[in-house]
C-alpha cells in the first residue's frame, strides 16, 4: 500500500468515524469532538472533510432511515473501510515509534 | 410561531449543493437546529442554522457540483439530439419537405442580402469619397408644377463648370469633367476595333483612387498626347508585351490623333459608379473644347469636384448657387432678351455625395439603380421565409398528433416541461441547420446565374464570414421560431389527456387554417404580380410598333459630321445590289434606341416640338413605314432632296391641319418662305420607347440640317449568318478601315425595356420559389390531413362512397382556403400592379381576366398538389384501413 498522508483533521475525522461506529455522521462527531476534546468544529467543515476520505477510500457512505425525531430526515452515516483501519493502524504505529525515540522520555520513564 | 429552520438560506442551499448531498446535509443542520431551539430559543438557533448553512457554500461543496451538473445537461442534449435524429428519420418525407422548403428560404434570403450588400457597397473603394461630389442641374419647367413631373435633373454639365468650380471657389481643390462611353476607333497594328474612351481632366487620378497597373499615377496625363489604357484593353491589343509608351491611333467623330500609351489601370470595378471602358484622354483633346468652354449653354459633361473637406458641403453649394447666376442665368437672360421667347422654367444647380450616386435614380447615371427595387427584393424574400416559417409551423402542429404519445409518456415519467421545450427545440434547431447546409449548396449553385440575372459579379468568398454569421443566425432564428409553438404548447397539456384516449389527438385546425391562408396569399400575390408582368412584357415585345423591326440589320458608319457616310450607303446600295438576300438599304441620322434628335420651333408665336430624322429615300421602304396619305419620296426627284417632309400623324394633330398634304412647316424658322412642303403623312409609329406617348415627329432628306450615321439593311429571314458574312466582305472592300460592329434592330429596340424584362424575371424566379415552397407545404399538409382521417374515409367507402366523394369531401377545404387567400391578394396585387404600369404609356389593361387566371392557375396547382395524398387515401381498400378497429 502506497504511503498515505493524511492532514490533522483528517486524522481527527477518521478517528472519530472509528470511534462512533454506527453512529458516525456530521454532527454527531461534531457532538463527540467537543465532547471530548472541547474543540468546536464546523459542520460544514467536517461535511466537506468526510467527502474527501470518501474520495481517497478510507470511509464510505451510506444514507440512514427516517428517525421519530423532530425533522427527523435521512441522514448520511460514515463508516471506515478495511483501507481506513490500516492508514489509522500504521499512522498510530509510526507515532508510537516516534514517540519512543523522544529521550526525556526514557529518563522521565525511568 | 414557526418552528421551521429558515426557508430562505436552505433554499439557497438546495440550488448551490448537488442534489446527492443536499439530503445529508440538511439532516444534520436540522439536527441541531432543533437541537438549539430547546436550549438557546428561536432567536439564536436561527441564527446559528443560518451562519451553519452559509458555511456550507465553499469550494468543497460548490466543486462537486460543478462537474455534476456538466455530465447532467451534455446527456440530456444528446439524448435531445438522438431522438431528434431519430423523429425526422422516423418521417422523412415531411423532414425533406421541411428542410428542403426552409433552405430554398434562406438560400434565398442570402442571395437578396448579397445583393443588397453589393448595392450598398458602390463606390467604397475611393479614399476621398466622403469629400467627392457630382454636380446635377435640376430643373423646374413652369408648365408641370402641378403634378410634379416638371422636375428634371441631369448630370449633363457645361464644358466649362469644372475648370470653373477649380478657379472660382476656394473649397474646391480638385474638379475633372468625366465624359464616358466616347465611341473611338482604336487602330494598333493594322488592327480596327470600336472602343469607349472617357475624357477626364487630370485632376481625374487625384480624387479616384483606381489601381495603377503599371506607370507612375502621378504623372498620368500630364500632356494632352497621353493616354492611360484599362487592363483589359491593353491585354486584347498586346498581350504579354509592355505597352507602356508605345503609339496607338484614336478615331473620335472621325478624327484621327496619336496618343502615347503612360500608364495601365485597373479595370473599373462593377460596384463602380464611375466607368471609363477602354481608357482615359484629356476632357482638352475633345473637338471644340476651346469654343464650348464659354458656352453656357451647351450641356453635354459629367462633373465631379473634391472639396477641401466635408464640412464645407454647405458653403460649397451656396457657392453653386451664384456660379449658375454667374455663368449661366446671364446667357439665358440674353437669349430670353434676344430672341422674345418667355423662359419655359428655371434651373439651378445641386450637388450629391459620391456614395450617393448609385441609389439615386432621379438622376439618370452609368449602373444607377432604385433603391425600391433593393427594398421590393428584401419584401419578397421577407415574404418567401416567411412562407417558409409558416409552413413548418403548420407541418409541425399537424405532425404532432404522433408526438402528443411520446409527449405524455415523458411527462408521466418525470420529464419536465423545461426538458420537452429543449427536445422540440433541439430538433427543430437541428433541422433548420440541416437546411442550413443544404442551403449553402443551393446558393453556391445558384451564385453564377444569380450574377448573369443581376449583371453583377458577386463572389461568395468576399462575404464569407458575413454569410456564415447571417447563416447561421437566420436557421438559428428560423429554428427557435418555427419550434417555438409546438414546443410551448404541446408541452403545456396534461400528460392524462394525452395518454387518455386517441380520438383527442387531433390538432385543431382552427390555428393552421389562418397560416395556411396567410402563406396562399402571399403566393397569389405574387402569382398575380408574376402574371401581370409577363403580361405586359409580353405585350410590349409583341405590339406592333408601325413599323417591321426584324431582320434589320443596324451598322453605325463612323463617320461624324460629313457627306461621307450618305456616300458610304449609296456605295453599298450599288455594291450589293445583285445579292439577292438583301432586301432594302438605308441610311439615317439616328437608329432607334441610339440617341435622337428634337427641334423646337414657332409657329403663330406658339412652339412647338418635333423630333426629326434626316434619312434617305429608302428609309420608308426599309422599315416597312406605312403612309396614311401623300407618297414616299421619289429618289429619282431631286427636288424632293430639300425643303420636303414627310411627318407623323402625331405632328398633323399638333398643327391642327385639316389637309396636310397642302401645308408646309417651316422648322428651320428661316423667314424667307412658307417653310418645307409637306409630301406625305406617315401613321403613328413607336421610334421611342413605348413607355412614352407617340410625339410629332418629321423625317426628311436635307443633308444641310443632318448627316447619315448609320446605315440600316434589311435582309431575308433565311440564310442570315451567310448573308451577314458577306456584308461584313462587302464593308471591308468599300468602308476600308471601320469596323464592321452590326447589331439587329430588333434587339436594340428590345433593350429598352431591359431593367422591366429583368425585373419581370426576378418576380417570375421569387414567384417560382415562392410556389414550390408553398406547394411543399400544402402537400405535407395534405398528406398529414389525409393520415388524420383515414378511419374516416375507409368508413364513407364502406358506407359507399365512391373516389370522386372522398376527393371532393378532402378538396373542398383547399379550395375554400385558396379563394379566401386569393381574396385576400386581389387589393395588394392590384396596387402594386397598377403602380408598376403607371411607368407605361403603353401599358396592358388590369382587368378581370388577368386575376381569373392567375386563380386558376394557383388553384390548379393546388389542387393537384392536395389531390395526389387524397386520391391515395380513396383507393384504399377500407378492409386494410378498418381493421384494427
Amino acid at each position: 500500500m502506497p504511503k498515505m498522508y493524511l492532514g490533522e483533521f483528517e486524522e481527527l475525522m477518521l478517528t472519530m468515524v472509528g470511534i462512533l461506529k454506527e453512529e458516525a455522521y456530521g454532527n454527531s462527531i461534531v457532538f463527540e469532538v467537543e465532547a471530548q476534546l472541547g474543540r468546536k468544529l464546523n459542520l460544514s467543515a467536517v461535511h466537506v472533510t468526510l467527502y474527501r476520505l470518501e474520495d481517497k477510500g478510507l470511509v464510505k457512505s451510506y444514507m440512514g432511515g427516517v428517525t421519530k425525531e423532530r425533522g427527523g430526515r435521512r441522514k448520511r452515516y460514515f463508516e471506515l473501510t478495511s483501507a481506513g483501519l490500516a492508514v489509522l493502524q500504521s499512522l498510530q504505529e509510526q507515532r508510537l515509534k516516534l514517540w519512543k525515540m523522544i529521550p526525556e522520555l526514557k529518563i522521565a520513564g525511568l | 410561531m414557526s418552528t421551521l429552520p429558515p426557508q430562505r438560506i436552505t433554499r439557497v442551499l438546495e440550488w448551490v449543493c448537488p442534489d446527492y448531498l443536499f439530503e445529508g446535509i440538511l439532516a444534520d443542520l436540522e439536527e441541531q437546529y432543533y437541537c438549539d431551539l430547546e436550549c438557546l430559543g428561536e432567536k439564536a438557533a436561527r441564527r446559528r442554522y443560518f451562519w451553519a448553512a452559509l458555511q456550507f457554500i465553499r469550494p468543497g461543496i460548490l466543486l462537486r457540483n460543478k462537474s455534476n451538473f456538466k455530465i447532467i445537461t451534455t446527456t440530456m442534449f444528446s439524448n435531445h439530439l438522438k431522438v431528434g435524429v431519430r423523429s425526422l428519420l422516423r418521417s422523412k418525407l415531411y423532414s425533406f419537405i421541411n428542410a428542403f422548403g426552409l433552405s430554398i428560404a434562406i438560400a434565398f434570403g442570402v442571395l437578396i442580402y448579397l445583393f443588397i450588400q453589393d448595392e450598398r457597397s458602390f463606390d467604397q473603394m475611393h479614399d476621398h469619397k466622403d469629400r467627392i461630389y457630382r454636380v446635377h442641374t435640376v430643373r423646374q419647367d413652369y408648365e408641370d408644377i402641378g403634378d410634379g413631373r416638371g422636375i428634371r435633373m441631369s448630370a449633363y454639365l457645361q464644358t466649362g463648370l469644372a475648370p470653373t468650380l477649380k478657379s472660382e471657389l476656394p473649397e474646391v481643390v480638385a474638379s475633372t469633367g468625366i465624359n464616358s462611353g466616347v465611341s473611338a476607333i482604336f487602330s494598333i497594328n493594322e488592327k480596327t476595333f470600336k472602343e469607349q474612351v472617357t475624357y477626364v481632366h487630370q485632376d481625374f487620378f487625384q480624387m479616384f483612387d483606381f489601381k495603377a497597373v503599371s506607370g507612375d499615377r502621378a504623372q498620368f496625363l500630364k500632356d494632352k498626347s497621353e493616354i492611360v489604357l484599362s487592363a483589359s484593353t491593353v491585354e486584347k491589343y498586346f498581350g504579354e508585351q509592355d505597352a507602356l509608351g508605345k503609339s496607338i491611333e484614336l478615331s473620335i467623330y472621325n478624327v484621327k490623333k496619336l496618343y502615347t500609351i503612360v500608364g495601365i489601370i485597373e479595370d473599373a470595378p462593377k460596384n463602380s459608379s464611375v466607368d471609363y471602358h477602354a481608357g482615359l484622354i484629356r476632357a482638352e483633346t475633345r473637338e471644340y473644347y476651346e469654343v464650348s468652354l464659354d458656352r453656357w449653354t451647351n450641356w453635354n459633361t459629367p462633373t465631379f469636384v473634391m472639396l477641401e473637406s466635408a464640412s464645407q458641403f454647405e458653403q460649397f453649394q451656396n457657392s453653386l448657387s451664384d456660379i449658375y447666376d454667374r455663368f449661366v442665368q446671364v446667357e439665358i437672360d440674353k437669349w430670353v432678351e434676344e430672341s422674345g421667347y418667355a423662359p419655359t422654367g428655371e434651373s439651378h444647380y445641386a450637388a450629391l455625395n459620391l456614395l450617393d450616386i448609385h441609389l439615386y435614380p432621379d438622376v439618370s447615371w452609368n449602373r444607377v439603380s432604385d433603391p425600391k427595387y433593393s427594398l421590393v427584393l428584401s419584401g419578397i424574400a421577407i415574404l418567401i421565409l416567411l412562407i417558409a416559417c409558416i409552413n413548418y409551423i403548420a407541418l409541425s402542429m399537424t405532425s404532432s398528433a404522433g408526438k402528443r404519445l411520446e409527449v405524455g409518456i415523458r411527462k408521466a415519467v418525470g420529464g419536465g416541461r423545461k426538458h420537452l421545450i429543449g427536445q422540440f427545440m433541439t430538433e427543430s434547431v437541428l433541422l433548420a441547420v440541416t437546411a442550413m447546409v443544404l442551403s449553402v449548396g443551393l446558393i453556391i449553385f445558384f451564385l453564377p446565374y444569380f450574377n448573369e440575372f443581376t449583371n453583377k459579379s458577386i463572389l461568395i468568398t468576399d462575404h464569407l464570414v458575413t454569410v456564415m454569421l447571417v447563416l447561421f443566425g437566420l436557421s438559428i432564428a428560423l429554428g427557435v421560431l418555427a419550434g417555438s409553438y409546438p414546443s410551448f404548447v404541446l408541452s403545456g397539456f396534461k400528460p392524462i389527456v394525452m395518454l387518455r384516449s386517441r380520438s383527442s389527438t387531433k390538432v385543431k385546425t382552427s390555428v393552421t387554417r389562418p397560416l395556411v391562408i396567410l402563406q396562399f396569399a402571399i403566393s397569389a400575390f405574387l402569382i398575380i404580380c408574376s402574371v401581370v408582368m409577363l403580361r405586359q412584357m409580353e405585350y410590349i415585345t409583341t405590339k406592333d410598333l408601325g413599323y417591321n423591326k426584324n431582320q434589320v440589320l443596324v451598322i453605325p458608319t463612323y463617320t461624324g459630321w460629313s457627306d461621307e457616310g450618305e456616300q458610304l450607303v449609296n456605295r453599298f446600295k450599288n455594291g450589293v445590289s445583285d445579292n439577292p438576300h438583301i432586301l432594302s438599304i438605308s441610311g439615317t441620322s439616328n437608329s432607334f434606341n441610339q440617341g435622337w434628335s428634337r427641334n423646337g420651333y414657332r409657329i403663330d408665336g406658339k412652339v412647338h416640338q418635333a423630333y426629326n430624322y434626316r434619312v434617305d429615300p429608302d428609309y420608308i421602304k426599309t422599315l416597312g413605314i406605312r403612309l396614311k396619305e401623300g407618297r414616299d419620296f421619289d429618289p429619282d426627284n431631286i427636288s424632293d432632296r430639300t425643303n420636303t417632309l414627310i411627318v407623323n400623324a402625331a405632328l398633323v394633330e399638333d398643327m391642327g391641319w385639316e389637309d396636310p398634304l397642302n401645308e408646309h412647316l417651316d422648322w428651320q424658322e428661316d423667314s424667307l418662305g412658307l417653310g418645307w412642303r409637306i409630301i406625305g403623312v406617315a401613321e403613328n409609329y413607336h421610334f421611342k420607347s413605348l413607355e412614352e406617348n407617340i410625339e410629332p415627329l418629321l423625317i426628311h432628306l436635307d443633308t444641310a440640317s443632318g448627316k447619315i450615321t448609320t446605315m440600316l439593311v434589311k435582309i431575308e429571314a433565311e440564310n442570315v449568318p451567310e448573308t451577314i458574312d458577306y456584308l461584313q466582305a462587302q464593308w471591308k472592300e468599300l468602308a476600308g478601315d471601320k469596323p464592321f460592329d452590326y447589331s439587329f434592330l430588333d434587339e436594340d429596340v428590345a433593350r429598352q425595356y431591359e431593367s422591366y424584362e429583368k425585373w419581370s424575371s426576378i418576380m417570375w424566379l421569387s414567384t417560382l420559389f415562392a410556389i414550390l415552397i408553398a406547394c411543399l407545404g400544402l402537400f405535407g399538409l395534405s398528406g398529414i390531413n389525409t393520415l388524420n382521417r383515414t378511419k374516416e374515409i375507409g368508413i364513407r367507402k364502406a358506407l359507399g362512397a365512391e373516389l370522386k366523394d372522398i376527393l371532393i369531401m378532402m378538396n373542398k377545404p383547399f379550395v375554400i382556403m385558396a379563394v379566401i387567400s386569393f381574396v385576400l391578394a386581389i387589393p395588394g396585387a392590384y396596387w402594386a400592379m397598377h403602380e408598376w404600369l403607371s411607368d407605361f404609356q403603353y401599358g396592358i389593361p388590369l382587368g378581370w381576366p388577368l386575376f381569373v387566371i392567375s386563380m386558376l392557375t394557383a388553384l390548379f396547382l393546388a389542387l393537384a398538389t392536395v389531390s395526389y395524398h387524397s386520391i391515395k387515401a380513396g383507393l384504399l381498400n377500407p378492409a386494410d384501413t378498418l381493421k384494427y378497429e
